[in-house]
């Protein structure tokens, strides 16, 4: 209604249809998001926001998505999936009520639980014109496969590369057979795959209703110069940052096979309006589980580092990702075969991320923070409870991350490559399985010091009421979150296994052992890196750490050079 | 003669509403709010409305005192005690970054630094069971160490205390005899459900703000008696009810949303009144839209609500209407990004400046200057006249704006004009869509109740955008906060965790815990309220096992696990789309609603006294279609009696308020005096 009479010559679209096209599509990945979590079974989702929603344009490009859900989704997890289906089915042989999945390594080149389902989206007056695909992507509850104890992919599960599951409107009943009797909890994932496609259908009717709204060629037009804008902004951004090649590495513990450290080392390349991660000299292909393919890896943690560079005001779409390069040779252990094992595949992810902010330090102090304690730190208990019914509990640690030019850091949260994800209430973990917390506190003296410290970590001990099962997954133990801008590093994550008559021992990287009533598990969660120097850290932010008990007075007299009143006041050292 | 009186305190203005039950008739005054004592404000009304405190039986009073004092931080020096291990829980939180990508996000501080925050030894097991006993000699050396450090408020929160709260009123009860004067709070007073980190914040918010909020009801209660009021002191609470000035003592955090609540309620009169089953209350005022639904005649209240909200603030767990708000009123202001995106909101233009039209320093185009440039509003009477509007200050701050997205030529500021009030159209629908379709519930089957002074100007294109074919604005849509208060029940919510699979035996011992609960909120009632008509809603949150999520299903009268499983179901199939005939469904929650019937004015008395039928006056108005104004018919709302009916386009105007009729639409003036508009474009 506003089309016939506000064209304004510049564009084809006025500035206003524009802008209510613009939320138009967010508003319905936004509405489709709310929908899956609300339906789902699995925690992985309503819990993790573990999933994502897309749009994407007739050539699979990513054009929105919801603004909720977990950062690597956000760097476009669906639009490999349907680029896939358009090469082997071309756009031909994909119908209005086509449903196609889509979890296969060398497409996504992540863990198979991750899988993508869409749907063609038609449109125009005789309702034949391919303009789109809706797409969800899900972490499936479980897929088969051994993991961690993995080597290859084909131990993780079952692959499904492009397949239908329903053809122009009826479910193609031996599809979900195969997929119910490849997993153990059957009744849980074809819960979600019927969240999934639910969302998938409304998602495809919602879009098809707001491009008949405006006609098909307005909404074509809106799409490309809402990329295009996006594009711009993001060049806008890059352009203010000083040209130039910028390095920064550490190492992540080892491949969970051997002790060998692995070198996450990243070149960023700034010119002009582009930016260019550089992942020549990143380790190469592991034996373990924590592998990832060239765009479910390494494109995909680039993308976010990107998107943390940029900030969180523009939205991600493909536009915004056009001023992105990745030079990314095969075989390293973000561009990794499609045989590799991924089961862990994004353990590397968060330091990896980190890395790359971490490169322009200098090039953008006022943004860069100190780094983060960038590991999962997964805890996985699992048993039966005395009534013989079965557990499998995953909590995480959460840590502190990094100072920055403004504020200490802050934290516990969980890592860069998660969002909005909360900690299971320790109330409700004490009433479902054999455990008792004994302590939830925040862990003095994490932080890494500097005119802003860091965040710190956490420690929680779980008292174990009855013999189960415990995997881990911390790194990061030997190579701490760093300082910058003369900051500190803070203290590394460890867990440690407390049993009566043994010695404590550290349990960071366990693919299964048994525990006996009686035991506590403590779980300690590194901080963050502080920023500046510490001796430009003012008494006032000193004395109220030292009041509030975030670190001690040892730590205080070391990091800080200041000397304790009677009175309890801190003074410089040197101006006593 | 025998007044009930409502008072809400706003930002700028405190509004009374009072009915005089021997005229019939009621009676609105509104005057500054008065920040160094609210109650001065509120005398003034009194006086303005010539209205006897001695008259008055009946008080109910709204105040945005709780939030304020939360959100600004301005409370009392209270201390924390809790189990010993756990003093963090309060300040680690749930660990999220609901802004995924902010490297620099922190979250709010917690209401009690770590400093204030203290542990003793004891512990509760998750079935209720003591581990450890209190250690009664460690707290009360606590007690006096707290005395030294002048604490004046206290709260209490043990882990698992939602299943035996033993341990935290024995804990209460030795501070209250160790320091008398200080307030003490305990996390199981104000919430019985589980999950810590919510129950501490919501206790150390309640001692936040608790000696306040205490001084400020007894002295409103001295001054008031000091002038002859000897009738009944009520407070709004955020559930939608009533409660009395001793309860909210005692859990002033229930008055957290005690403002904007009253128009909900006063919508769901009108809905019962006019026998409405379905409406979306829409209010709209100078920086935000909020709305909330009324299903079935009832308010869904949400028992966990986020002060500062979700992204850095933090949840309380207290029963609060649902109410979703977006950063869309009046005075949003109207702006581009670097790439000349056009936004509206959320920044807003406030009171002051306000917009660029009220002529007090605003420079940048907001939602009501564009609504002056499309002849909605009358320049001359906007408050009755009180202030007149300028027109070539917001044409010019429109025009600034226009010109980089290219619209040029004589109309240029009606095309932007039209554009600002479609993005502010599109954003306020998406809070609609997020209250309704995302519960699985279709706005075609809802009427548009819109109140607040923006409401009426925007439902009716609201309504379009959202295939809504009724819109109802009530009498008196700029005061309807108060109006509501006037109309409100006493509630009190009361909610218990238990967690067992449906089966005969657990419907057995559900129905115990709500009989137990209704004789205690009946006993409190009572009590708070005297003697009246009480009657009860009980709900359970069920979920189906292995899920983590639950629904709030109403059983109410339902007899058995069959009935009750297939209302959940329903419930269940409706929300979702889908419902699992097999699957072992399980109770989480037990909630009950306990409302005492409070004496209600009749609501075809409410109005302003009528004045004769007076024609309309034209004017150009420019509606969205085509770029040339429409001759519009311009109504004076107190002349138009029942049973008017007339066609859009049309405005109808009166004190604080404007209601748009677009072309095509039609509209009548009901029973209640309610403008109904039928929006002829969304019927389908």
């Amino acid at each position: 209604m506003i089309e016939a009479n506000q064209r304004v010559k510049a564009d084809s679209v006025d500035a206003i249809s524009l802008e209510v096209i613009r939320h138009g599509l967010i508003s319905i990945t936004n509405q489709i998001d709310a929908n899956i979590k609300r339906t789902a079974f699995s925690p992985y989702i309503y819990e993790y926001n573990d999933f994502a929603v897309g749009l994407t344009d007739p050539d699979g490009q990513l054009v929105a998505q919801c603004t909720g859900g977990m950062p690597p989704f956000v760097a476009d997890s669906v639009g490999m999936a349907v680029r896939d289906g358009l090469q082997i089915y071309g756009r031909d042989r994909l119908h209005h009520g086509d449903v196609v999945l889509c979890n296969h390594a060398a497409v996504q080149g992540q863990h198979l639980n991750n899988t993508v389902m869409y749907t063609p989206v038609f449109g125009g007056v005789d309702q034949s014109l391919l303009i789109g695909f809706f797409a969800i992507n899900v972490h499936w509850i479980d897929i088969g496969g051994s993991v961690p104890r993995s080597t290859d992919i084909f131990m993780e599960g079952l692959q499904l590369r492009t397949i239908k599951l329903w053809s122009k409107g009826e479910p193609i009943e031996e599809v979900y057979r195969i997929i119910e009797n490849n997993s153990r909890m059957p009744t849980e994932l074809m819960g979600d795959i019927s969240a999934q496609l639910a969302g998938c259908l409304l998602g495809r009717d919602l879009t098809r209703d707001l491009a008949s709204r405006y006609g098909t060629a307005t909404f074509f037009k809106a799409i490309e110069i809402i990329l295009d804008q996006s594009e711009a902004a993001a060049r806008a951004i890059i352009r203010a940052m000083p040209d130039g090649v910028y390095v920064a590495e550490t190492y992540l513990d080892n491949d969970r096979t051997s002790d060998n450290p692995l070198l996450i080392r990243v070149k960023v390349i700034i010119v002009d309006d582009e930016m260019t991660v550089d992942y020549t000299e990143i380790a190469d292909q592991v034996a373990g589980p924590i592998n990832s393919g060239y765009f479910g890896g390494g494109q995909t943690t680039a993308r976010v580092a990107f998107k943390y560079l940029l900030g969180a005001d523009e939205m991600a779409n493909e536009g915004t990702f056009r001023p992105l390069k990745l030079v990314l040779p095969k075989g390293k252990i973000l561009s990794a075969e499609p045989t590799a094992p991924m089961g862990n595949y994004s353990t590397p992810f968060p330091t990896v991320i980190d890395v790359v902010v971490r490169a322009l330090e200098n090039a953008l102090p006022d943004r860069v923070p100190g780094g983060h304690f960038a590991t999962h730190s997964g805890v996985r208990f699992h048993g039966r409870r005395p009534d013989g019914s079965f557990f499998d509990s995953h909590d995480s640690g959460h840590g502190g991350w990094g100072g920055c030019a403004t504020h200490d850091g802050s934290g516990p949260f969980r890592t860069m490559a998660h969002g909005d994800t909360r900690i299971i209430p320790l109330e409700l973990q004490e009433a479902s399985l054999p455990m008792r917390i004994e302590e939830f506190t925040l862990r003095e003296d994490s932080c890494g010091a500097g005119k802003f410290r860091g965040g710190l970590g956490f420690r929680k001990k779980y008292k174990i009421l009855q013999s189960c099962l415990l995997q881990t997954n911390l790194d990061r133990t030997k190579f701490p979150p760093w300082g910058v801008q003369g900051g500190r590093a803070a203290l590394p994550g460890r867990f440690i296994l407390e049993r009566a008559g043994e010695p404590a021992r550290d349990i960071s990287k366990e693919k299964g052992i048994t525990l006996q009533a009686g035991d506590v598990v403590c779980v300690e969660t590194g901080g963050g890196g502080g920023y500046g120097l510490p001796r430009d850290r003012s008494l006032e932010l000193i004395q109220s750490d030292l009041d509030a008990g975030y670190i001690s007075v040892e730590c205080a007299k070391r990091d800080y050079e200041i000397s304790l009143g009677l009175d309890g006041k801190v003074r410089r050292v040197s101006e006593i | 003669m025998s007044y009930v009186v409502a008072v809400d305190i706003g930002g700028t203005f405190t509004d009374l509403v009072a009915y005089d039950y021997d005229a019939r008739r009621a009676i609105y005054t509104k005057s500054p709010t008065t920040y160094e004592n609210f109650v001065d404000g509120i005398l003034e009304c009194f006086e303005k409305a010539n209205i006897s405190p001695d008259k008055t039986k009946f008080l109910n009073h709204g105040t945005t005192l709780v939030i304020n004092s939360l959100i600004q931080r301005r409370g009392s020096n209270a201390a924390l005690i809790t189990t010993k291990g756990f003093r963090d829980v309060l300040e680690i939180a749930r660990g999220n970054r609901p802004d995924p990508f902010d490297l620099h996000y922190r979250r709010d501080a917690p209401v009690i630094p770590r400093q204030m925050r203290f542990e003793v030894q004891e512990r509760i097991g998750s079935h209720g069971e003591i581990v450890i006993p209190l250690d009664v000699l460690a707290l009360r050396e606590l007690a006096s160490s707290l005395r030294t450090k002048h604490v004046d408020s206290i709260a209490v929160f043990f882990m698992n205390s939602y299943a035996n709260a033993v341990h935290e009123l024995e804990a209460a009860n030795v501070l209250r005899d160790l320091l008398p004067g200080v307030y003490v709070t305990t996390s199981t007073e104000l919430t019985r459900e589980w999950y810590e980190y919510e129950r501490s914040s919501t206790v150390a918010a309640n001692a936040f703000v608790g000696p306040q909020v205490n001084t400020y009801i007894r002295r409103l209660e001295k001054d008031l008696s000091d002038k002859g009021f000897c009738g009944s002191l009520f407070m709004m609470g955020s559930n939608g009810g009533l409660l009395s000035v001793e309860r909210t003592c005692r859990q002033p955090i229930a008055l957290v949303e005690s403002g904007p609540i009253g128009g909900c309620i006063g919508a769901g009169a009108y809905a019962e009144a006019l026998g409405l089953k379905n409406l979306i209350a829409f209010d709209m005022g100078g920086t935000t839209a909020k709305c909330a639904l009324v299903e079935n005649g009832q308010f869904t209240v949400e028992s966990t609500y986020y002060v500062g909200g979700y992204t850095n603030g933090f949840p309380i767990r207290s029963p609060v209407i649902d109410i979703v708000e977006v950063g869309s009123g009046g005075g949003s202001i109207a702006w581009l990004d670097g790439q000349n995106r056009l936004h509206v909101g959320p920044q807003s233009a406030g009171s002051t400046p306000g917009p660029v039209c009220y002529g007090r320093g605003g420079d940048k185009a907001t939602v009501t200057d564009a609504n002056l440039i499309l002849g909605r509003l009358n320049p001359e009477r906007f408050l009755g006249g009180e202030l007149t509007l300028d027109q070539a200050g917001a044409s010019e701050a429109i025009r600034k704006i226009s010109a980089p997205l290219g619209f040029s030529g004589a109309d240029a500021t009606v095309q932007m004009a039209n554009g600002i009030l479609s993005i502010a159209t599109v954003i306020m629908a998406g809070a609609i869509k997020q209250i309704s379709v995302q519960h699985g519930l279709d706005p075609r089957d809802f009427a548009l109740f819109s109140y607040g002074g923006g409401g009426p100007l925007h439902a009716s294109a609201l309504a379009r955008e959202l295939s809504i074919p009724t819109v109802i604005i009530p009498p008196e849509p700029g005061n309807f906060s108060a109006v509501g208060m006037l109309l409100a029940d006493a509630r009190i919510d009361l909610a218990e965790v238990y967690s067992a699979n449906l089966d005969a035996s657990a419907v057995d011992c559900c129905a115990e815990i709500f009989a137990r609960l209704e004789d205690e909120a009946r006993i409190a009632l009572e009590h708070e309220f005297g003697a009246a008509e009480i009657f009860f809603d009980r709900r359970a949150e069920m979920r189906y096992v292995g899920q983590r999520h639950n629904i709030k299903v109403p059983i109410s009268g339902l007899k058995d696990d069959t009935q009750i499983r297939s209302a959940f179901e329903n419930d269940y199939e409706r929300r979702y789309g889908h419902a699992d005939k097999r699957a072992q469904v399980e109770f989480q929650t037990a909630h009950l609603s306990a409302f005492a019937r409070q004496r209600r004015p009749d609501l075809s008395h409410l109005p302003r006294p009528q004045e004769p039928f007076t024609a309309p006056l034209y004017r150009k108005v420019y509606f969205e279609v085509g770029a040339y104004p429409l001759e519009t018919a311009v109504y004076n709302r107190t002349s138009l009696p029942p049973g008017f009916i007339a066609t859009g386009p049309a405005l109808i105007e009166e004190y604080g308020s404007t209601t748009v009729v677009w072309p095509g639409d039609s509209f009548e003036i009901g029973s209640l005096y309610e403008i109904r508009v039928t929006v002829k474009g969304a019927q389908s």
